[in-house]
């Protein structure tokens, strides 16, 4: 679905099912320099297994427009924008890599409206390397080569793919070849207070999920470790798969998504 | 900073989409010869059926044997998706009909194969689907065919049997500027000798039947989706960008955005028209493609060799190969030579050429290219056998033409066997001038 916040036409997706927010909202963050379309099996399982799913497209990322947002503090003032354009109530944030550092910010925001939160593949603090960043400027295409080459783990750079004769590698290059990476990635560089709004969730209560993977070269298995510590939680690690976990492994996150969300809402 | 390094080609032709698999660590892609798999339980079954986990079903959608290859195939164009099909004809219809409903129109190059020319121009015909058939290289001739109801722009990067090689950026851009996408058949050029989509095509088609098969015993096709046309902004896909109702409602741009022409022939072709590539013929492909690289150079180098000798002999009228007067966008898109196809007349027109094919003993007189060894065919009087006078002249196809598929044998023999071809073709020449 389209919805305008900040007078900017906004993609939501909605996991192939009309957006009812009455139900309990699935809300998906994507990652950097990517869209909505990572979650595309999740957000299905979601959609039609009595959740209301809540996918965007950050500003001028893929179907969405408006101008690239340049902090993560700035994320997330805009997702609380969109959830109430959208007079969504409470959620369940999930957020891949970047995309956590927005839900995080966002639960500050949100308050007791956050039901959970779940992190895939994804650090307290995601610094990135000034030359990644400068690429990324430079020469977008060459970034994002280099992103999916480290961002996926070794069966995929071996052309697996989790979805037959699909090619996720194929599909990551398209989506990112036109993507603000570059802002993306020094919004991620920039952001320091995730530890400290992780740790301030665990205070509260605020039920947690943490998923990494064994083959994580962008956001390293060891710092989703902390994460988890921050969160006051146990990680869940999927060895075989790289940082593009829901994309690599969709069954085995999908599977400890739905166990945790489902735990939270009985 | 390091720069990205993907695998090369030569090791994705090898191993890209299959690692040796847990239970017995087979190092060959196993022959899946099932026709249904086993659900852990209802809900994953119908978790699969609602496309919300990725796996298999049923055969005639996805096979894990065809998933390596459609994997590999994707892989080596440079593609986002790959599905393959029972041939490459079938691979061209599923295309055609993924993109076209009644009522629209194909703008084709008139040089290409003579059944896609039926397909195009007669049998999607009765489906109300119009074709205007042009000089792909006239991109002017391009623009003004293109209509409001245009879906699609097709060519063969080598046409068959003319070996006209398409301008691919040019059509591109003249395609691109109206909102339509370039459809690619790139069975004469295989991944090894130009990627379509790297030069602004935006689905790729090959018969996989020939040389990346290269065997003769398996018939298949594969359809690559580029994954970069922006089938929303052109605003002619509803197919594409709006609801689906079969799959409550599946928008497949939005929910697959750069596999969406992929996710669409899956979930719509294979299952309504069920020409899949069984997972025997799979394996055999597989086989073949391992070895496409060295396969080439070897069909290139010889069909080289081939031209060169050929232009030496008294009896040939003319010899037609894409790399003679190479025009320059010949030269860009075919670095490593224009593929091992080459056409011919001799003196003496089609009784003669008749003579040449009746008397060679190596190589085999058969509608097939791309065969390790040596091919040779006369299409007016078979692949191209049912088209008017004015089609064969539109296609390039001469009374006397004669296509060759340069294979990998020895070239001295292949020399040989068609001295044996002249020599007979020359009696004739001689029995005409007596007459």
């Amino acid at each position: 679905m389209y919805i305008q916040v900040d007078n900017a036409n906004t993609f939501i997706a909605t996991g192939g099912k009309p957006f009812d927010a009455s139900l309990p909202t699935v809300v998906l963050l994507h990652g950097s320099g990517t869209d909505h379309r990572g979650w595309a099996l999740q957000a299905r399982w979601f959609a039609f297994h009595g959740y209301s799913v809540f996918a965007p497209d950050f500003p001028a990322h893929s179907l969405s427009d408006g101008e690239a947002l340049t902090s993560i503090e700035a994320m997330g003032a805009w997702l609380i924008q969109a959830l109430d354009t959208a007079k969504v109530n409470n959620v369940h944030l999930v957020g891949h890599s970047q995309g956590f550092l927005v839900a995080l910010e966002a639960s500050v925001l949100l308050g007791d409206r956050v039901k959970s939160v779940t992190a895939l593949a994804t650090a307290s603090a995601i610094p990135v390397n000034p030359a990644l960043v400068e690429t990324a400027q430079t020469n977008p295409k060459a970034a994002a080569a280099m992103m999916l080459q480290w961002g996926f783990g070794t069966q995929h750079q071996y052309g697996a793919s989790a979805v037959p004769g699909m090619q996720p590698i194929g599909i990551g290059a398209r989506i990112m070849a036109n993507n603000p990476l570059a802002i993306d990635l020094a919004a991620c560089n920039d952001y320091t207070k995730g530890a400290q709004r992780a740790q301030h969730l665990a205070s509260i209560g605020c039920p947690s999920c943490v998923i990494l993977a064994g083959q994580d070269r962008m956001t390293p298995k060891r710092e989703g470790l902390k994460l988890a510590q921050d969160l006051n939680t146990h990680a869940q690690v999927v060895e075989e798969s790289g940082h593009m976990l829901l994309m690599e492994a969709p069954k085995q996150s999908l599977k400890i998504m739905k166990i945790f969300i489902q735990s939270v809402e009985k | 900073m390091s720069k990205s390094s993907f695998l090369g080609a030569d090791t994705i032709a090898l191993h890209s989409g299959y690692q040796p698999e847990s239970d017995h660590g087979s190092r060959a892609v196993p022959i899946y010869q099932t026709t249904s798999y086993v659900f852990d339980s209802v809900d994953e079954a119908s978790a699969l059926f609602n496309v919300e986990q990725g796996g298999h079903i049923y055969s005639r959608i996805t096979n894990p044997t065809v998933a390596v290859l459609e994997q590999r195939l994707a892989a080596l164009e440079g593609g986002a998706g790959a599905i393959c099909t029972a041939s490459g004809m079938s691979a061209l219809f599923v295309s055609f009909f993924s993109l076209c409903s009644a009522g629209d129109h194909i703008v084709s190059a008139a040089q290409i194969y003579g059944s896609t020319i039926t397909l195009l121009k007669h049998t999607l015909k009765r489906f109300n689907i119009d074709c205007t058939f042009v000089d792909i290289n006239d991109q002017q001739a391009v623009a003004n065919a293109i209509q409001d109801n245009t879906k699609l722009v097709f060519c063969e990067s080598i046409g068959n049997p003319g070996l006209a090689v398409s301008n691919l950026p040019a059509i591109a851009k003249t395609a691109h500027a109206q909102g339509v996408p370039l459809v690619v058949d790139a069975t004469f050029a295989t991944p090894y000798l130009n990627n379509p989509i790297k030069h602004g095509a935006d689905v790729v088609v090959h018969s996989v039947t020939k040389w990346i098969g290269g065997h003769g015993v398996a018939v298949g096709g594969v359809v690559i989706d580029g994954g970069n046309f922006d089938w929303l902004k052109s605003g002619r896909f509803p197919t594409l960008t709006q609801p689906y109702e079969p799959f409550h409602g599946m928008n497949f741009w939005e929910e697959f955005g750069p596999a969406a022409l992929a996710m669409r022939i899956r979930c719509e072709s294979m299952r309504d028209i069920g020409a899949a590539m069984t997972p025997h013929n799979a394996f055999l492909l597989l086989q073949g493609l391992e070895t496409l690289s060295l396969r080439m150079q070897q069909h290139v180098s010889n069909a080289q060799a081939m031209v060169t000798w050929l232009q030496q002999q008294d009896t040939v009228a003319w010899v037609n190969h894409p790399d003679i007067d190479a025009q320059a966008h010949t030269k860009t898109l075919f670095p490593k030579g224009a593929g091992s196809m080459l056409t011919f007349g001799v003196k003496g027109g089609r009784d003669a050429g008749a003579a040449f094919i009746n008397a060679l003993q190596l190589s085999s007189n058969l509608a097939n290219v791309g065969d390790s060894r040596t091919l040779v065919l006369h299409p007016g009087s078979t692949t191209h056998s049912r088209l008017s006078e004015a089609d064969l002249v539109a296609a390039g196809i001469s009374a006397d033409l004669i296509r060759v598929s340069v294979g990998i044998e020895t070239i001295k023999d292949i020399q040989s066997d068609f001295g044996l071809g002249l020599r007979a073709a020359a009696k004739v020449v001689a029995m005409q001038a007596e007459a």
